[in-house]
């Protein structure tokens, strides 16, 4: 996935993204981190075409992203929001269906491939004893990996997931942070992701951009470019950049 | 399979619906027979079926067309409110609180009072003036999304607007009086089975386009984000699933009259019962809302006879109590 020149604004006065020139590699956990208004969730907005840049373009395989149909975009391309809603009363199941929208015109009814697909779907988030589960009966946790499946049942090579640990106990943050890697080793999924935590992006991701004031301030592997002057210049915090056998990489405030 | 608690189980929605048929039909028949001219069922059937009858004949003339009229109002605008529900993805959405009625019936009292040569076309016209309400209320509540509450606001300001300039125009008439009556006005009394013969064609095919947009309806209870993201073209289903809305809410206010709260009472009621996907919920819906006018409309005119409570009354006083049930309710859930 190719990003050229990409500006974008929502009010036409301030450019949330300026200038952005970038790549998104394929099989790879990429993650966008930086301070809030950096514009790193509207960059994954841009990258799933929800946001149509003024300037530049995404190719994905080559093609611009405004070139592709709605629906052949979402066999590419599957994104988890931030926020997101239900009838209360529908099924776990019946939702994860959902992804396969998709492949479906007005008329087709449900194939094996379908069926498939959201068995596969349920059995990687861990959800098969809850499919016939009404969502208003799940924890905050098993929501968001109903969210993941559906996206899954989608069958994309590319998933994009929008701060998927907010609101989530620590426990079902590592869990699906978990759950995120597994799809990149096992089922070679290209992940995009957005974090707030420093550390998590450091040990979950094999790529980070660093985003400040809509430009990208640094992008490489976490070892390489996650230092006391980048932290310092991005969050204007003081860290301390540690390494240890068990934990790897990690970084730990010390002061502003 | 585990069935959680909060499940709709399929007994349950199959009850709602062999109840709600049965009622329906039991009304009906008790609709049919009940009255200032009383024969028995087998009357009815016998004198139907022969035409030897005179008092069939006139019940055949005066209160078959009513009843008819008030299942297919009751169903039109109680799938209407389903389908501008889900469009605006706010369960307080209904054709007669947000003015689309109004809209509707205003148009056609202008075209009424200023071209009644075009009576033919005055569903058309209602149409377009439901339409316009409803644009109306959309772009002035939509701010990144639709806030409830304002849309509530804003709806009952169009309303209002609407209905006084139907209003105006009805009290500067001077002859048209007779005709405009039909549409200013919801008593279902002096209904013909010309009225019977529109309300039935357009109600249905309204009715069936809203069976085959089920899909949509159940796809726009997503984020629109998230719908977008699944390859939904959320535009072009809001605009197809509004447009079948103020079919069925303006062919049901020409030919019925104003009929405040049906659209939100009976999806409510749905919701509760069958749940909310729509594939059960807009049959149910219009089977549900025809029950509940042709009810309304058989008390309003068996209570006090030989004078009649008009069923718009019956329901405003029903509905009232329950939209300030809503709102209480909408307010815990929207937090606001």
């Amino acid at each position: 996935m190719d990003i050229k020149e990409v500006t974008f604004s929502y009010d036409k006065k301030r450019n949330t993204l300026s200038g952005i020139d970038s790549s998104i590699d394929i099989g790879k956990v990429t993650t966008i981190i930086g301070p809030n208004g950096c514009g790193k969730s509207t960059l994954l907005g841009v990258l799933s075409n929800h946001h149509q840049p003024q300037n530049g373009q995404v190719l994905l395989d080559g093609k611009s992203l405004t070139d592709f149909k709605p629906k052949e975009l979402a066999r590419k391309l599957a994104v988890v929001h931030q926020q997101n809603n239900a009838p209360s009363d529908m099924t776990v199941e019946k939702l994860t269906a959902y992804g396969r929208i998709p492949y479906k015109n007005f008329f087709s009814s449900t194939t094996i491939e379908d069926e498939e697909a959201i068995e596969w779907a349920l059995a990687s988030t861990n959800l098969l004893d809850k499919r016939h589960m009404p969502i208003d009966s799940l924890s905050g946790g098993q929501m968001q990996r109903v969210w993941i499946a559906m996206a899954l049942t989608q069958q994309t090579p590319y998933l994009f997931l929008d701060e998927p640990t907010t609101y989530l106990d620590i426990f079902y943050q590592y869990e699906l942070l978990e759950l995120v890697r597994s799809l990149n080793e096992q089922h070679g999924m290209s992940i995009v992701m957005v974090l707030h935590d420093i550390n998590q992006a450091i040990k979950y991701s094999d790529v980070i951009i660093v985003m400040k004031d809509g430009q990208i301030a640094a992008k490489g592997k976490p070892e390489d470019i996650i230092t006391v002057d980048l932290i310092h210049d991005i969050y204007g915090v003081n860290v301390v950049v540690k390494h240890d056998e068990a934990a790897g990489m990690y970084i730990v405030p010390v002061g502003i | 399979m585990k069935v959680g608690k909060n499940m709709i189980g399929i007994n349950r929605k199959s009850v709602s619906f062999i109840a709600v048929v049965l009622l329906l039909g039991i009304v009906f028949v008790k609709s049919a027979l009940t009255g200032s001219i009383q024969v028995t069922p087998f009357e009815l059937i016998h004198g139907l079926l022969t035409g030897t009858n005179d008092d069939v004949e006139i019940i055949k003339d005066l209160r078959l067309p009513r009843i008819l009229i008030a299942v297919f109002a009751g169903a039109a605008l109680s799938v209407a409110g389903v389908l501008l529900q889900a469009v605006m993805r706010n369960p307080l959405a209904d054709p007669g609180i947000i003015g689309v009625s109004a809209g509707a019936s205003f148009m056609s009292v202008l075209v009424i009072a200023l071209f009644p040569t075009l009576f033919f076309f005055v569903p058309l016209f209602a149409f377009i003036g439901g339409a316009l309400a409803f644009f109306l209320v959309y772009s002035l509540s939509w701010k990144s999304g639709l806030d409830p509450l304002r849309m509530i606001l804003i709806g009952i300001a169009v309303n209002a607007l609407f209905t006084g300039l139907g209003q105006a125009i009805g009290f500067s008439g001077g002859g048209i009086t007779q005709s405009m009556s039909q549409v200013t006005t919801s008593t279902l009394t002096m209904k013909k089975w010309s009225d019977v013969e529109v309300i039935a064609i357009y109600g249905s095919i309204g009715l069936l386009l809203s069976f085959f947009v089920y899909r949509w309806c159940n796809y726009l209870s997503l984020e629109d984000r998230t719908a977008k993201s699944l390859g939904v073209n959320v535009n072009l289903s809001r605009f197809v699933i509004s447009i079948i809305a103020v079919l069925l809410a303006s062919i049901a206010t020409t030919i019925a009259g104003m009929f405040a709260f049906v659209g939100l009472l009976v999806p409510h009621i749905g919701r509760t019962l069958v749940g909310n996907d729509h594939k059960v919920l807009i049959p149910f819906s219009a089977l549900a809302g025809a029950l509940l006018i042709l009810l309304a409309d058989t008390l309003g005119r068996t209570l006090i006879a030989p004078n009649e409570i008009p069923a718009s009354i019956i329901m405003a006083v029903i509905g009232g109590p329950f939209l300030i049930f809503l709102l209480r309710k909408s307010n815990r859930i929207y937090g606001h």
